[in-house]
Formats: structure tokens, sequence, C-alpha cells
């Protein structure tokens, strides 16, 4: 009776740490929230196998997970990001500024997603900053900037709001990618920074 | 601590069973969940649906990119056996037509670049019985969006 009990009690023990390290290696835990990758641009994280068939398992289901019916690298390649130029994660409460320069892309994106991998609950309708207001920003040489702030800036022509984003991150998207981008991304992408501007209670 | 050999070997085989299945099937468990929440939000089994804009109000899937419209075909080529004829109107402005299995894999892309473009899925070539059509328009602007609307229209995804 007590060998039975003893092979129960390991083969539970068994199962319980196989599924635990499946579910945060395939980043199914509900508080893992990245897509990760392995490609590392200016704290932008991506994989080119994204919807692939030549994808890891692993990366796999956290595809699944957190970027479902992504496209193929040849048509969009995806990049994500946590935290801020100082390495520190983003919040709600903090001022930020997106800010870059000509993309190698026929269109991009940067867009605000809160934990759970969706929109923030808010209805600002400043969920995202693209190629066509970078454009409209008018800078030469392709410049453009964008605040991330919960209210509106005063100079709103570049907003995105982060409203009930609580703990949020930041998608990077490149449609159609130039060509050589795939082969040397940190050559031909000039990825995007993000600047702590202030916080409430008055950090920096 | 030889007697726990017998137990410590029955953990670990049993712990890599159960990781790899998790870590296998994943992926067309969700999908499969997606599959049937798209569904339950009014994508049909071989024919288009556009959603609405993406707001948080009317999110369905995971990151969704508020300056795209979005047409979801549903297939199942179990109800096709002859095929499904795809086609995606013409847009001006960034369009594709993508094609997901039930293990996630964007199997195939086809860009608009203007015109109109057809496709006939079947046994052939399609990894899996089921699985998901996407058609991609940038609408970043409401007036994009209405442009969305009526050239969807002309969309089509239809049993052969």
């Amino acid at each position: 009776m007590k060998r039975a009990f003893t092979y129960l009690a390991f083969a539970i023990l068994g199962i319980g740490i196989g599924a635990y390290s499946a579910l945060a290696m395939a980043g199914l835990l509900p508080g893992d929230r990245r897509t990760q990758g392995t490609i590392a641009l200016n704290n932008w994280y991506g994989d080119f196998t994204m919807g692939s068939e030549d994808a890891s398992p692993y990366f796999r289901a956290r595809i699944a997970r957190h970027g479902l019916l992504a496209l193929a690298n040849t048509e969009a390649i995806y990049f994500t990001r946590t935290v801020d130029d100082s390495g520190r994660a983003l919040r709600e409460d903090c001022t930020y500024r997106l800010s870059g320069g000509k993309m190698p892309a026929r269109w991009w994106s940067v867009t605000l997603y809160n934990a759970q991998n969706f929109l923030p609950d808010n209805a600002d309708g400043a969920l995202s900053f693209d190629a066509s207001r970078a454009e409209a920003q008018g800078s030469e040489g392709g410049a453009w900037s964008a605040i991330i702030a919960p209210s509106r800036p005063s100079d709103d022509t570049g907003w995105i709001s982060s409203k009930a984003a609580g703990a949020f991150d930041l998608t990077f998207r490149l449609y159609v990618p130039d060509a050589g981008v795939l082969d040397r991304p940190e050559e031909l992408i000039d990825a995007p920074s993000v600047a702590r501007l202030e916080c409430a209670g008055g950090a920096a | 601590m030889k007697r726990l050999l017998g137990p410590i070997a029955l953990a670990i085989f049993l712990g890599i069973i159960v990781h790899g299945a998790i870590v296998h099937f994943a992926p067309s468990v969700i999908m499969d969940r997606a599959y049937t929440l798209i569904g339950e939000r009014g994508t049909p089994v071989h024919g288009f649906q556009l959603a609405p804009q993406m707001r948080p109000s009317t999110q369905s899937v995971v990151r969704p990119s508020p300056d795209l419209a979005y047409s979801g075909c549903r297939f199942d080529l179990g109800q096709a056996p002859n095929g499904i004829r795809v086609r995606m109107a013409a847009y001006d402005g960034y369009s594709s037509l993508s094609f997901f299995d039930a293990q996630t894999n964007n199997f195939r892309t086809i860009r608009g670049d203007g015109v109109a473009q057809e496709f006939t899925l079947n046994a052939g070539n399609a990894p899996s019985q089921k699985g998901i059509i996407l058609i991609r328009r940038l609408a970043p602007t409401d007036v994009d969006f209405a442009r969305v609307v009526e050239v969807a229209k002309a969309d089509d995804c239809e049993a052969l």
C-alpha cells in the first residue's frame, strides 16, 4: 500500500512538473505576455519564423497564445517590447516619447496592448501610431514622434493612449519588408525608441 | 534510495510525456477555440464576414491591429470535397489574402496589389481540413474603413 502511494505521489509530481515547465516555456502561463523572439533590436524582440512551419514547437505555442493569425515573414514581421529605453517596465501612469525615422517596409505601425494581449479598454481613439500618421507630421528626413500617455497631450498629432492599459507592451509591425530586411534586420531596421519622460508622482 | 528509482523513473517519464503533449497540442487547441469563437461572433463557414473596426469593444482575437480591416472566412474541406473558391476584391491600398491551417501556420498569402485575387483551396494544397482565411486591408481612418465596407461586398468564399 505504501509503495503504491509512493508511485502515485511521484506520478503526480512528474505530471505537475511536466505541465508547469511546458506552460512556462511555451508562454502559456497567465502572467506571461511576451511573444519573445531571437532577434533583438533596441529592446524590441521578434522571430521571423512566426506564422511559419519553421517555428519551433515552443514558439508556435507561444504565438498561438499571444499572436494568433500572424502572417509569415515575407508579408509582415512583428516585434514586441515590454520596457522603455532604460529597461524599465512600461506603465500606464508614465509618459513616454516614441520616436523613429523612415522604416524599411511598405507600411508600419506601433500598437499598445494590455497584459491580456488586447487593446486597452478606453474610448480615446488613439490605439496606435502608423506610417500614415508619421507621414502627416511631414518632417524632413522622415523623423517622427508620438507621446504614449493616459491623457491627450497638448500636441496630439502623435498620441497613443495608455489609459486603462496597466502594465502594457508595444507591438511594432512592418508590412511587406524591403529586400534584405529578413537577412540583415539589425542593419536595416532602426527600431523606434521609447524614452520615459515622467511618471505620476513626479518620478522620471 | 534504491526503492525510489522506480517512482523517480515514472515521474520523469510522465513529466516528459505531459510536457511534450502540452507543447505539441496547444496551438491546435487554441486554433480550434478561435475557430469556434469567431464562428459564434458571426463568421460563417465558407463565407466572408467583415469584422467591425478593431476597437477595445469589438476585438475577438489577441493583438488585433486597429489600423487594419479584417474579413474572415472559416473553411472546412470536409464540407467542401470539391474545394473552396476564394476571391479577394480589389482594394486601393495594402491588402492580403492569407490562409491558416489547424496548427496556426500561415501556409499561403496572396498580396492584393490593387487588383482582385482568386485562389481555389482544396485537399491538395491545404495542410488541414479546417482553418481560417483572413483578408487584411489597410484602413487607419474611418473614411478608409467605409471604403473597405463597400469593397468587401465583392469578396467571396464558397464551396464548389
